[in-house]
């Protein structure tokens, strides 16, 4: 086939787009008046702060008086005694066991949950439902889920697992999947392209290049499910929760103090595990 | 420059003389958009095994949808399009990814998952040969010895370990191509593949690919920017403008002269080039 055509190379093509002279003129100015909808939105989101901060009944002047009695509860807390220190590291092990095993669950049923929740891997039929159904257990704290899972299972570190299981897939299935909604779309069209399924598509295309941040959100839920498994204790969800409880309930606050300690400690050290983890990975 | 579409400046060679069927047969292909204006119109063009057929055009000429019409990317409305035996229009189900499969396509931005590695990356080029062992990550040892042979055609197998993110744009792509014969193609659709690379990246690139259309007798269609390049690695040139074929002639029947009307500004047009050609 050899052929050229001129009568096509004649056509006039239809005049490109113009910009509109006005907003020519709006964009050469170096100063522009802020247009109304913003000028607008300030009172709008000013009056929004001041009925939110009425309603809270947030008060300065409160704060400045009540800072006497914060200092004297800090004052009691020192100096902190171990004389139950064996129980104390036996709780935290318990709370960073429960912490380990709700993260894990949690994770892997996330990531489920996560493929139906994704738009560009889940039809539309499957999107929607997965994403109300994160909605509605993103909206309920984890010491609903605790109550409700010590009434289930009875007291102790089950319920608290369950409950840091349950809601994490609000939490973190969210977030995973909108870490495989933001993968590069250039390796999911290569991977379209030699004819891989959908499946394949995910394998090779999407997991590989949303798994640093999968791997990091779950670090993240680890760190959050250490510092809520203390939480969920005071509900008679195990760990060391209930201990704490008690201490302040006791006003035995050496041993509160040295509770606290001990979980600033392990918080920390976790802290900066999983942060050395995710700089390596990411 | 006067050049008879007709004419030829010397005796054309076997691969001019086409003497096989065409790979990949187009007729009056025309592509829109939801419904809005056409994209492609009235597109003809034949492709024979064995040809680099540069396509040029310039940014919006429809080069791109193009090649998507001819893996399914881009919806047809109107004409036929056959490519290796499958009739684009009126594929049964499930035919669009042996369609698929059976193009290697390179990609400007090279599109690898930078954190696999070069060989995990060319073996996604047989996904759709793969297994069930494949649920778990795994290739065959055949796959993987084929890989690795493509990695030594295209230069870079000592580099197979390495992630592809930390590979030259040169070297990432030639990657790609290995991907892309990883798939075993009927043909290969190469979109501006040397768009983000220097000169002396991108005429090894094109010269890969000439080598594999040559040696291997897979059509590759390539789309270009650069028209000198076009005439130095290609067999055969299309020209498109506003979707629609302008050129399509031997190389060695055109100059860059001759492809002017392809690039000519609109307010230009009709004057001058086009009667060289006629």
């Amino acid at each position: 086939m050899s052929t050229t055509s001129p009568d096509r190379a004649g056509r006039k093509a239809p005049p490109p787009p113009q910009l509109d002279p006005r907003e020519r003129e709006r964009l050469e100015r170096a100063f522009n008046v802020p247009r109304a909808r913003f000028l607008l939105g300030i009172p709008v989101v000013a009056l929004l702060l001041v009925w939110s901060f009425v309603g809270a009944e947030f008060n300065f002047a409160k704060l400045g008086e009540g800072a006497v009695n914060m200092g004297e509860f800090l004052s009691r807390l020192f100096p902190p005694t171990w004389d139950k220190f064996d129980t104390i590291v036996a709780l935290l092990i318990e709370t960073l066991q429960m912490a380990i095993v709700g993260t894990v669950l949690g994770a892997v049923l996330s990531l489920v949950v996560a493929f139906g929740a994704a738009s560009n891997i889940a039809p539309k039929w499957l999107y929607y439902p997965t994403r109300w159904v994160m909605n509605i257990i993103r909206s309920l704290p984890d010491l609903v889920f605790a109550l409700m899972f010590v009434s289930a299972v009875g007291l102790g570190p089950f319920a608290g697992i369950l409950a840091m299981t349950i809601g994490s897939i609000g939490s973190i299935g969210k977030i995973f999947a909108e870490a495989m909604e933001a993968v590069d779309v250039g390796p999911v069209t290569a991977m379209q392209a030699v004819g891989a399924s959908k499946r394949q598509v995910v394998q090779y295309g999407i997991l590989p290049q949303s798994a640093p941040m999968l791997v990091s959100y779950t670090l993240l839920l680890f760190e959050g499910n250490v510092r809520g498994a203390t939480i969920l204790g005071m509900v008679g969800a195990g760990g060391i929760g209930l201990e704490l409880t008690t201490a302040m309930k006791m006003y035995d606050y050496g041993h509160l103090s040295a509770i606290v300690i001990c979980i600033i400690v392990l918080v920390t050290v976790i802290d900066q595990a999983s942060a050395v983890i995710r700089r390596r990975i990411t | 420059m006067t050049i008879p579409a007709t004419q030829h400046a010397r005796p054309l060679s076997a691969a001019e003389l086409q003497p096989q069927l065409p790979l990949v047969s187009v007729r009056d292909l025309k592509v829109a958009y939801g419904g809005g204006p056409l994209v492609l119109d009235g597109v003809d063009l034949d492709l024979f095994p064995g040809e680099m057929v540069a396509l040029l055009g310039s940014s919006g000429s429809g080069k791109s949808t193009l090649m998507k019409s001819l893996t399914g990317f881009a919806p047809i409305s109107g004409g036929s399009a056959r490519v290796g035996g499958y009739d684009l229009t009126n594929l049964r189900r499930g035919q669009l990814r042996d369609v698929r499969a059976s193009v290697g396509q390179v990609f400007q931005q090279f599109n690898l998952v930078g954190r696999l590695s070069v060989l995990t990356n060319v073996l996604t080029g047989a996904l759709h040969e793969a297994g069930p062992i494949n649920v778990v990550g795994g290739f065959s040892t055949a796959h993987r010895k084929r890989a690795l042979e493509l990695l030594d055609r295209v230069g870079i197998a000592h580099k197979a370990k390495e992630p592809a993110r930390s590979l030259s744009g040169g070297q990432q792509q030639r990657v790609a191509i290995a991907r892309a014969l990883m798939q075993r193609p009927k043909l290969i659709l190469a979109d501006e593949p040397v768009a983000s690379l220097d000169p002396k990246m991108s005429r090894s690139v094109l010269e890969l690919l000439h080598a594999i259309a040559r040696d291997d007798g897979i059509p590759v269609l390539v789309s270009l920017h650069v028209m000198p390049l076009a005439l130095e690695h290609s067999d055969r040139i299309v020209g498109l403008r506003h979707g629609e074929m302008l050129v399509s002639a031997p190389t060695s029947q055109l100059d860059a002269a001759a492809l002017d009307v392809v690039y000519q500004h609109d307010d230009e047009e009709g004057e001058g080039v086009v009667d060289d050609l006629a």
